[in-house]
């Protein structure tokens, strides 16, 4: 029967995330993000309670566990610090990439080094081109450490590049945490590649899901925030939730966010056939509530929101940051409407 | 008549600015951002800036706000200058010296001698000056009549005891017009505003707020604490606070500024759009006939159009003031629509670059974030419907 609370395991994979994110992420965020890394003490510390691979099947360390849970945890973690997940998670958006390309060893070494985490490059806009096996082309941003390897998305299939790739550190909007790469090909030979479409497509569902459930995380962060200063701060005689301009912002805000969740989850228990289309409905979904929620958060707070004391300035930016990776809302929005021309 | 040319020495004073813009503002403005820290005061362009006569006062200035003939025109040159300006960089062109926001109560509410006193160091061509507007306090922003800082009659000077947040080129300015009140339980009636000169004692703690955009100036806090202001320094003299409330002299500038910032916004709007229009060009996404660069073509028509309907609004604003015509539901509808507009500009720039419009070394990355403020400054956007619902709707003025 219909049913849409979370199962026991769910549950208690919930309560962990969220004590982790309250208790190592958010103390820690600014300061992550002015290093621009995580603490190796974090990364391991969230790498013993066997989060990273969790939902990949046993050879690769899984538990069995179910996506459903994978994205109620990220949800938590991208509360605490959505810049942090990518470090924490060593594989990220790209596992499912390296399931299907059946890099055990590697998904091993990047979990053993706190410093290390891969590259998922997602890309249908035909700014990497492959030809005779060879990568070519230049991808302008990716939340990744310089040493780590990549895998790119492109629709002939999943490529992964340990050499010849050129990478080279940029600075990001948000998401300072995890630190950002401009990765460039130059006849860059695959390692290892994936022809299989249906591979492919769940493996961007997959990368989709992650950005998504980040996504819901700090959205429901800074509505919280948010909510919270507005039933404290006084204007015009009472707290300033109470005027009906921002009350309705802010169940604006609350609503667009469960509404998310709720597609997010829909689509971690999708079946094969609908994956694409649910990923797709899932990450524009959370992508266009975040996107949202950020600005607005700040503008709940005022002037003081624009000021790095509170924490929403950081959240609209990591936020706008994002909704552009794993092909963002626009490729979403495409796919989806071609599930629709089907 | 209808017209949406402009004249000649506008279009003159616009060509000087995109110069200005290009070679200076834009650059500098960028550089702040990448340091995290506000242009120096004493950085050569000002002193370059303020020789050619940018932000200084000179009789030109008194004859547009005031002229003896002909049509009043300032408000109109402001929002189309305002608008070029922020194209070229927001953060760098409020960092101009200048009487700034103190200008228009002082013009507005100053006695002859007091806008003589006041004015003469910003018509000195031998350095930059600025000046600074002191309403907001970490109590109260939105809600003006709330402000707790106060003002007593000690003899023949005003003592003031309070806190003011988030002002513009506070730390370095002559003088800040800073708003106290002589009564908190009397609202709006109760408001003084006061010429705070540099160096006064007891003006203290001054501090720059680390803000995620707009970098370029310095947004300051400051606490008064037992700061004697000389009396000749109430900004009217006490005989203007017996005819009108002071609290109309700080809502008139706002219907002076407002327009101006809205089209600040705008400008932001087609700095956004130009970006990403060169962007688009370059990456040949508007030539191939894809699903995708259809919705980049669109992206950009859409910005486009907002961008034109919103200076409208700004233009529309401006000529009422320009013919001593109320204006507040204009005012405030621009500065409504702009900054909303602006925002969602620069969010659909970051988009039609993907990934490359998150980055710190293109421009829209900066613009995403400078925008932000546009909708909270001078009355948030909250603030505006609520002045145009009371005009239009007959809402409650309790708000
Ligand atoms: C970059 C920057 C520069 C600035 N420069 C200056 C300056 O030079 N001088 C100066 O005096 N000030 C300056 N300010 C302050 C600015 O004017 C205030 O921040 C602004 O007026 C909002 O006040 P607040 O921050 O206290 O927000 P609050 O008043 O606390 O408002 C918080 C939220 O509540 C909403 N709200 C309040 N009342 C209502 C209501 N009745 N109905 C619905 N919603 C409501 C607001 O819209 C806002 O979203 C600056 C601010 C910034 C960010």
């Amino acid at each position: 029967m219909i049913d849409l609370r979370l199962g026991p395991e769910e549950e208690m994979i919930r309560e962990t995330g969220q004590a982790f994110a309250r208790e190592r992420l958010r103390p820690a965020m600014r300061e992550h993000e002015r290093r621009g890394s995580v603490a190796a003490e974090v990364v391991r510390a969230y790498r013993e309670l066997g989060f990273p691979t969790m939902e990949a099947p046993e050879s690769f360390g899984g538990q069995g566990v179910s996506l459903l849970s994978k994205v109620v945890l990220l949800e938590e973690i991208g509360w605490g610090d959505a810049g942090a997940a990518f470090a924490l998670e060593g594989a990220g958006p790209g596992l499912r990439a390296l399931v299907e390309l059946g890099e055990r060893d590697l998904c091993g070494d990047l979990l053993a080094d706190p410093a290390c985490y891969l590259a998922t490059i997602v890309d249908f806009a035909g700014r990497i081109a492959v030809r005779e096996g060879r990568l070519e082309g230049r991808f302008p941003f990716v939340p990744a450490s310089p040493k780590g390897p990549v895998v790119v998305l492109l629709p002939e299939g999943i490529f992964l590049c340990r050499e010849g790739v050129r990478v080279s550190r940029v600075e990001g909007c948000g998401l300072g945490a995890s630190g950002a790469s401009e990765v460039s090909f130059d006849g860059t030979p695959a390692a290892a590649t994936c022809r299989d479409p249906a591979a492919l497509v769940r493996s961007v569902a997959h990368a989709r899901l992650f950005v998504a459930a980040l996504l819901v995380g700090v959205a429901r962060a800074a509505t919280e925030y948010a909510m919270r200063y507005a039933q404290e701060r006084v204007a015009f005689g009472r707290p300033i939730a109470h005027h009906q301009g921002l009350a309705f912002l802010l169940t604006d805000m609350a609503t667009a966010v469960d509404a998310a969740r709720l597609l997010l989850w829909r689509a971690a228990f999708a079946p094969e056939a609908e994956l694409e289309r649910l990923s797709a409905w899932a990450l524009a979904e959370a992508a266009e509530a975040a996107l949202f929620v950020g600005p607005n958060a700040v503008q709940v707070l005022g002037g003081h929101g624009f000021m790095k004391d509170h924490p929403v300035e950081k959240w609209m930016r990591d936020i706008r940051t994002l909704a552009q990776l794993a092909g963002g809302r626009d490729e979403a929005e495409l796919v989806a409407a071609e599930c629709e021309a089907r | 008549m209808i017209s949406f040319d402009v004249d000649e020495k506008l279009a003159q004073q616009l060509e000087r600015v995109r110069t200005l813009g290009r070679e200076f503002l834009r650059p500098l403005g960028i550089e702040a951002d990448r340091k995290g820290e506000a242009i120096p005061a004493d950085h050569p362009f000002f002193e370059t800036a303020w020789r050619l006569g940018i932000g200084r006062l000179g009789p030109e200035e008194d004859e547009e706000e005031r002229p003896r003939s002909g049509e009043r025109t300032a408000a109109r040159r402001g929002v189309v200058l305002g608008e070029e300006l922020a194209y070229w960089d927001r953060g760098a062109a409020v960092a101009l010296p200048g009487p700034g926001l103190g200008a228009p109560p002082i013009r507005r509410m100053g006695t002859p001698e007091q806008r003589e006193r006041f004015f003469a160091p910003f018509r000195d061509p031998s350095r930059p000056r600025w000046g600074a507007f002191a309403m907001t306090e970490p109590g109260a922003g939105s809600d003006v009549a709330a402000i707790r800082t106060l003002a007593r009659k000690e003899g023949d000077a005003w003592v003031l005891d309070g806190a003011k947040t988030f002002i513009s080129n506070a730390i370095r300015a002559e003088w800040i017009v800073v708003w106290a009140t002589v009564d908190p339980s009397a609202g709006r009636a109760g408001h003084r505003a006061f010429v705070v000169e540099k160096g006064t004692p007891g003006l203290e703690d001054m501090r720059a707020e680390h803000k995620m955009g707009l970098v370029a100036y310095e947004s300051a806090s400051f606490t008064l604490r037992h700061c004697r202001v000389p009396a000749e320094n109430l900004l009217g003299g006490e005989r203007y606070y017996e005819s009108r409330a002071g609290f109309k002299g700080a809502m008139e500038s706002f219907n002076a500024t407002r327009p101006m910032v809205a089209a600040m916004a705008v400008g932001i709007a087609r700095a956004a759009y130009d970006a990403a229009r060169e962007f688009a060009r370059e990456h040949f996404l508007l030539s191939r006939p894809l699903p995708r660069h259809r919705r980049v073509a669109e992206k950009l028509a859409r910005m486009a159009r907002k961008i034109e309907a919103a200076r409208l609004l700004c233009w529309r604003a401006a000529s009422l003031a320009d013919a001593e015509r109320p204006n507040q539901v204009e005012a405030s509808m621009a500065k409504a629509f702009a900054p909303a507009i602006a925002q969602e500009a620069a969010g659909l720039a970051v988009e039609v670059m993907a990934e490359a419009g998150v980055r710190q070394d293109h421009y829209v990355e900066k613009l995403y974030r400078d925008v932000k403020a546009m909708d909270i400054v001078e009355g948030t956007g909250q603030i505006q419907r609520i002045v145009v619902a009371r005009r239009l709707l007959g809402y409650p003025a309790s708000g």
